[in-house]
């Protein structure tokens, strides 16, 4: 008892109620109440009661309350994990998608920076025009997408190669192509944003460093890999957990571009299928709650795996020096 | 002024040309070839351009020039039948020709514009609630000394690490609940507390000297005066560049606004997007009409980023390099 006042601070001495926790008394709480309660309900209760749904049984006829329902312990994991292919094959394609999307992403990113990285007027409207994507709607740009991929001579992509002659191409029906679509759209759409942060990084970088190198003798190429690639690895570190996060979270190409006719997601045999979709798929077309829940809880583990895999491999590579 | 230079003003001069001729960027050459070298990026350039071009021009589009192969690379004839088909009579049906969308949805009481102010509406009754309560609890957590503070910092901060759909079920249950399904409710609190937005205000306060507020305690003021009278307005660089990404990020919402929404009236332009689409799907004449309201989702975000470029990018890299 005795330290708990004296770690609250001479003030909070002989008060009472609130001013024992805190010097600025009732309106601490007050002022902070509004964000923690929603916060609470909202944000920290649902994560919490989707670890829960994640080991019951749940569907449209079925919810946890009653008899032959409830808790099926590790039974949505175990059959997610060894026996739903349809998840393995979301799995497979998310993967896929996520390494695409993220190292292309990356270099397209870090190419765009470099190459417009002077501050001519020709440079600032050009890096307008690339970030465009990151602040125009989503559903918009897919459905854009939609009709330069579309199966028949209309489709912009068919119309174009239909100038050399190539008959049209079913491109969203073709199996290997959803994946090399999506990972396009993520680049063209994500890009412009990891630029953005790529060119902050590059002002960063004090003039002198490459004054000295050239003074030393370095050429571009040595200027590049010795000073402007070290020196960028927080953003490049940045970029990627925040980029791979994203990806992780695709949803809207797929529900658009790659519906199946029986009110499913992924498109022929699956071959968009992907974590987010597969998730509203099983929670909102099949009503299985308990097994969406159990999908969404995979989804986080992996995310949470890959970023502090990330980060070690990044620290480790710092302690090297 | 005088046009003689000094010695040493002259070396300056050569050193500041020398550093921005081969010093501000380590790859250009000034030659021919970085010239030529430019040549990708105006190809990129092309790419990033064409379905915005395409987007413009298909909406003025008519029902028959969009069914042409190969497609028309410029309008023959600009036409506003997509947004407003003057020929189109419900009674007497002729070959190409459509509602146009502000004819579409006759049981909503102000057709598409419903779906336009339910994006506003939500968008900013977000924007403004949750930039109020997080710029509130971050003066809190970063000025304020209570117990437990280092725990709630750490769960808010915490939290970003968790993808939100994590929460998608229950929360959808949560609504359900509340009986909140299909109205402003669903949309707005859920979104409101943002463990970004206090994070990313508390860091910019904690760089603001405590004594500016300790000062005005001193004089008297109450804790809300300090917030409106000091915090806030310190705080209007950070809050602005929050107010954008906020704004934006809520605009192109898509999951979330898809699953608590079943009735028509309720959609916001993303989702009413989504169903005019998933109700034409295959048929090329719809594509006009679907460009069109395409249009009218992206014009909204597009222009708030060109009216606030600056801070836009500002924000960007403050949040991301801190």
């Amino acid at each position: 008892m005795k330290s708990e006042i004296s770690s609250v601070g001479p003030q909070a001495i002989g008060k009472k109620g609130f001013r024992r926790f805190s010097e600025t008394g009732i309106s601490t709480y007050l002022m902070l109440s509004p964000f923690v309660l929603l916060f609470i309900v909202f944000s920290v209760y649902p994560v919490l009661a989707s670890l829960r749904l994640s080991f019951m049984r749940y569907n449209a006829i079925c919810n946890p309350d009653q008899a032959p329902c409830g808790s099926v312990g590790f039974g949505n994991y175990a059959t997610l994990i060894f026996h739903d292919d349809r998840f393995h094959k979301a799995l497979s394609n998310t993967v896929l998608y996520v390494i695409g999307a993220v190292i292309l992403g990356m270099i397209a990113s870090l190419s765009l920076a470099l190459a417009l990285q002077e501050d001519t007027r020709a440079n600032r409207i050009l890096r307008v025009i690339f970030f465009l994507p990151s602040v125009t709607s989503g559903i918009a740009v897919v459905l854009v997408w939609g009709w330069v991929f579309r199966g028949d001579g209309v489709g912009l992509l068919n119309a174009f190669l239909n100038i050399f002659g190539v008959a049209p191409i079913e491109w969203l029906a073709t199996t290997w192509m959803a994946i090399p679509i999506l990972i396009f759209m993520s680049i063209w759409g994500g890009a412009g944003f990891g630029m953005i942060l790529f060119l902050a990084g590059l002002n960063s970088i004090p003039a002198m460093y490459y004054e000295a190198a050239v003074i030393d003798g370095a050429g571009p190429r040595q200027r590049f890999r010795y000073i402007t690639l070290p020196l960028l690895r927080p953003v490049m570190v940045y970029v990627g957990i925040t980029g791979i996060i994203g990806a992780f979270q695709i949803f809207e190409g797929v529900y658009l571009l790659f519906p199946t006719s029986v009110g499913s997601i992924g498109g022929l045999r699956d071959m968009a299928l992907m974590i987010v979709p597969y998730l509203y798929d099983s929670g909102f077309n099949k009503f299985r709650l308990g097994y969406a829940s159990a999908i969404a809880w995979i989804l986080f583990a992996i995310i949470f795996l890959v970023s502090m895999i990330n980060l070690r491999i990044t620290r480790s590579l710092e302690d090297l020096k | 002024m005088s046009t003689v230079l000094t010695k040493s003003q002259i070396k300056k001069n050569e050193a500041l040309m020398e550093r921005s001729g081969s010093f501000s960027n380590p790859f250009e050459k000034k030659s021919r070839s970085s010239k030529f070298g430019r040549i990708p990026i105006y190809l990129l350039t092309f790419i990033m351009i064409a379905p915005y071009y395409w987007m413009i021009t298909s909406s003025f589009k008519s029902v028959k020039e969009l069914q042409v192969v190969p497609p028309s690379i410029w309008p023959k004839k600009w036409i506003l039948g997509n947004y407003y088909d003057r020929n189109f009579d419900p009674l007497n049906y002729q070959q190409d020709v459509m509602q146009g969308l502000f004819q579409r949805y006759p049981d909503l009481k102000f057709g598409f514009f419903r779906f336009i102010f339910n994006s506003f509406f939500v968008n900013i009754s977000i924007t403004i609630l949750t930039l109020f309560i997080g710029s509130l609890a971050a003066y809190v957590v970063s000025k304020h000394r209570f117990k437990g503070k280092k725990a709630v910092y750490l769960i808010i901060i915490g939290s970003m690490m968790i993808p939100w759909q994590v929460g998608l079920i229950p929360g959808f249950l949560l609504m359900d609940q509340f009986g909140w399904l299909n109205t402003f409710w669903a949309y707005i609190v859920p979104a409101l507390p943002k463990a970004f937005i206090v994070f990313f205000l508390t860091q910019y306060l904690t760089s603001i000297p405590d004594e500016l507020v300790e000062a005005a305690r001193i004089d008297g003021a109450s804790e809300f005066t300090i917030y409106f009278r000091i915090i806030l307005p310190l705080l209007k660089p950070a809050l602005i560049a929050m107010m954008i990404f906020t704004a934006i990020g809520e605009w192109n919402n898509f999951l979330w606004p898809l699953i608590i929404t079943t009735s028509q009236d309720m959609a916001t332009l993303p989702v009413a997007l989504a169903n005019l689409r998933n109700s034409g799907a295959g048929n090329i004449g719809t594509q006009g009409i679907i460009m069109a309201a395409s249009l009218i989702t992206s014009i909204p975000t597009i222009a708030l980023y060109f009216a606030t470029q600056k801070h836009f990018i500002r924000g960007i890299a403050l949040s991301g390099l801190k």
